[in-house]
């Protein structure tokens, strides 16, 4: 008796084998270091524009001797604080008769991002703003303040010079863990992304050349597309074990060489050693059931999207017609991934229930769960749950195949097609 | 009695509203070399596929080595499809042992034994080549080679010397000989008749969708009378020959040829004798395989013989 695992296991090999032994596959494999290029070249490019596009200002358009006392209100709080983050260089102009149009017209022309201009007496500013209840307007007007009490009584306050703490992970403990879902999401999503759409050709071959009449008289439809799809995870895997490796090996080189920099950098750093607790980032079912789920449910997400593109795929006749399928195929993943973004960012809400239900989507959006909710459970409901929509989707892209390309079908059209499928009569 | 190998009952075929197939019976003897003859569009691979579980039948039965599922049996079957295809980027050896392994032979085993093969058909120099720098006929032998390196019970090869020089015709021949020396049964699609003459011990001729004959070459050849070619020794017309001539014979070249019931070649040889105008060439034989065939074929044209049964 034949044995159909034998068979799909046979047809994994001589894929896996024909893929990898081929100078395309390289291409493939370095794929992403294009991507890092290109990225690489468009963030050099934005930084330029960036320090091209002059500072964060704020203006003041006052009398002479309110825009002396503004001026020496912002240096006290820039000497006050280590930290410069949030405060604005001060520009002063003298006003002349029509303040309001002055200011108009240095926020409209500055060279600088002028973010607020203030006009009018200290004790009565107004401040344009360019966003409403902005950190600028907030800053002009703390100033404002200061001047204003120095005006009053000859003399600057004493600034209060607060010791900064962190506050600790613990408090923002949702935010963090809400992020970490989403970057399983985005993770997941990426890997499928660069590996399943690849199935979706992988039996123009046997079609083209013929073979796939060897094989469906040697093993099982079913063992067929088993044995091509365990082949493309094999290169996914095989993908993905590379550029692991590639990032291990990066990192080694990183700890070896910088070692130095980097402990006098954490020994400078605002949050000491002791503040850092690694559990305040872990995911809520912890790190080792993560990413072991995790693992899971990339197999999971790149067999039902994989199995969904090689039925879909071994419809097509031509390779034109596969080319026509991977706009469609990109445009799915990416609502898959933009369901379980909003799932990922709406922890136990509708969204996220109907993105873990939906099979496509339910790898990704467990992923995220994991990261939110301590239950275990789901998961392997969850992970039953996308394995039968594996099988389903196989067993119905077989029987698609079967009558589509290999004719094994009765007269009558859809309706008879559907009948004889119900009856189970292709099988 | 052998056991059958294959067994097929009222097999119907549609694609869309064309009847492909249609009630078509077939039975192969175990150890037999079998021929599935027919024209072009017969439905003949439509039968084998069927017969192999490649495609369901949208009527009937069919039975492969005792099993209702002929794919469960693969591992016992060897098939040569009649649309020729193997892997142009794989080498000739590797390709034979992919197949071999894909019906449960070991890969290495098949490297070897797929090597041995291909050095038996005087392909040796290429078993290390790959498929897309063979020609087509050395192709063809590769696939021929892979659909039986792991020495199958049952051996289907659908219009296996179509594409084949007569070199290669010839080994491929001497092949099915060894395979049927071995024990094995081979079935085979052609509309070549003397191959079919030379090889089959049983045959079905199938034409319109439907079997016409079944039965082996002799009992074909049977349903048409004996041939008789004469050439009298002088150098006489048909008018003067008189009675001895039927009124169905025909002048080809220099001989005189007419059916002649079996029964009938006693008396008629009497009364050659008896006329006195001596032979110069004298044969009485049976039509071959390919008179049968187009006579069983031209019938179903015709459709006034639908069961075509040998008698």
């Amino acid at each position: 008796m034949s044995s159909p695992v034998r068979q799909a296991l046979t047809i994994a090999r001589r894929d896996f084998l024909s893929i990898v032994a081929t100078p395309t596959f390289l291409i493939f494999l370095l794929a992403p270091l294009f991507m890092l290029s290109f990225g690489l070249i468009g963030g050099l490019g934005a930084q330029g524009l960036e320090s091209r596009s002059g500072n964060d200002t704020v203006v003041a358009v006052v009398s002479r001797e309110d825009g002396a006392l503004l001026a020496e209100a912002s240096v006290r709080i820039h000497n006050g604080n280590e930290d410069q983050s949030g405060l604005y260089d001060l520009t002063v102009v003298e006003a002349g008769p029509r303040p309001e149009g002055q200011a108009r017209d240095i926020a409209a022309k500055s060279e600088d991002n002028v973010y607020s201009v203030l006009y009018g007496p200290v004790e009565t500013p107004v401040i344009l703003e360019k966003n409403a209840a902005g950190l600028s307007g907030r800053y002009l007007a703390s100033i404002a303040d200061l001047a204003a009490q120095a005006k009053r009584d000859g003399a600057f306050p004493d600034l209060v010079r607060p010791e900064y703490k962190p506050l600790g992970s613990a408090a923002s403990r949702k935010d963090t863990r809400k992020a970490i879902g989403f970057g399983a999401v985005f993770v997941i999503f990426m890997l499928t992304l660069l590996t399943a759409g690849q199935t979706v050709s992988t039996l123009a071959e046997e079609k083209g050349n013929k073979v796939i009449e060897i094989l469906a008289a040697a093993a099982p439809l079913e063992a067929v597309f088993v044995g091509k799809l365990v082949a493309m995870l094999g290169v996914a895997i095989l993908f993905i074990g590379f550029w692991l490796l590639i990032g291990f090996g990066g990192s080694l080189f990183a700890v070896m060489h910088f070692a130095d920099q980097a402990a006098t950098a954490a020994a400078s750093a605002p949050m000491s050693a002791t503040d850092f607790n690694l559990a305040d980032f872990a995911p809520a079912i912890g790190f080792p059931a993560f990413i072991g789920f995790a693992v899971l449910y990339f197999l999971m997400s790149f067999l039902l999207l994989g199995s969904l593109f090689l039925g879909i795929g071994a419809l097509a006749s031509t390779m034109r017609e596969i080319q026509m399928l991977s706009l469609p195929i990109t445009i799915f993943q990416v609502a898959m991934f933009g369901l379980a973004g909003a799932a990922a960012n709406s922890p136990g809400e509708t969204v996220a229930t109907i993105a873990q239900i939906v099979p496509f989507s339910s790898p990704l959006a467990m992923a995220a769960r994991g990261a939110t909710d301590p239950a275990v459970w789901p998961h392997f409901a969850a992970l039953a749950w996308q394995g039968l929509w594996v099988a389903l989707v196989i067993w119905l892209s077989v029987r698609l195949f079967r009558f589509g390309v290999l004719k094994s079908g009765g007269r009558g059209g859809v309706g008879a097609l559907w009948r004889r499928m119900r009856r189970g009569e292709a099988g | 009695m052998a056991s059958t190998v294959i067994e097929a009952s009222g097999l119907v075929k549609y694609f869309g509203d064309f009847r492909a197939v249609d009630h078509v019976d077939i039975a192969v003897p175990q150890g037999m070399v079998y021929g599935i003859l027919g024209p072009n569009g017969a439905g003949k691979t439509t039968t084998i596929r069927m017969l192999l579980g490649i495609i369901d039948p949208d009527e009937g039965s069919r039975s492969l080595l005792g099993s209702r599922h002929p794919r469960s049996m693969s591992d016992r079957v060897g098939y040569l499809p009649e649309e020729r295809g193997l892997y142009p980027g794989m080498k000739a050896v590797e390709v034979i042992a992919f197949m071999g392994a894909l019906r449960g032979l070991d890969w290495s085993a098949g490297r070897a034994r797929g090597a041995e093969m291909m050095a038996k058909v005087g392909l040796s120099h290429v078993a290390d080549a790959k498929i897309r720098k063979m020609s087509k006929g050395m192709a063809q032998m590769v696939q021929l080679i892979g659909s039986i390196v792991h020495r199958p019970e049952l051996i289907v090869l659908d219009e296996p010397f179509s594409g084949l020089d007569p070199v290669n015709q010839g080994r491929l021949e001497a092949l099915i000989g060894e395979e049927r020396d071995r024990g094995a049964t081979i079935v085979f699609s052609t509309h070549v008749m003397s191959h079919a003459e030379r090889l089959c011990d049983r045959l079905a001729i199938i034409a319109g969708a439907q079997r016409r004959f079944e039965g082996t070459v002799d009992e074909a050849r049977g349903m048409l009378p004996l041939e008789v070619s004469y050439r009298p020794a002088d150098d006489v017309g048909r008018a003067e020959l008189g009675d001895l001539l039927p009124a169905d014979a025909v002048r080809k070249g220099d001989r005189l040829s007419f059916p002649i019931a079996d029964e009938d070649v006693s008396l008629w040889l009497s009364r050659l004798v008896a006329s006195g105008h001596g032979v110069a060439s004298l044969s009485i034989e049976r039509p071959g395989l390919h008179d049968a065939f187009v006579r069983i074929v031209g019938t179903a044209a015709g459709d006034d013989n639908p069961t075509g049964e040998a008698p």
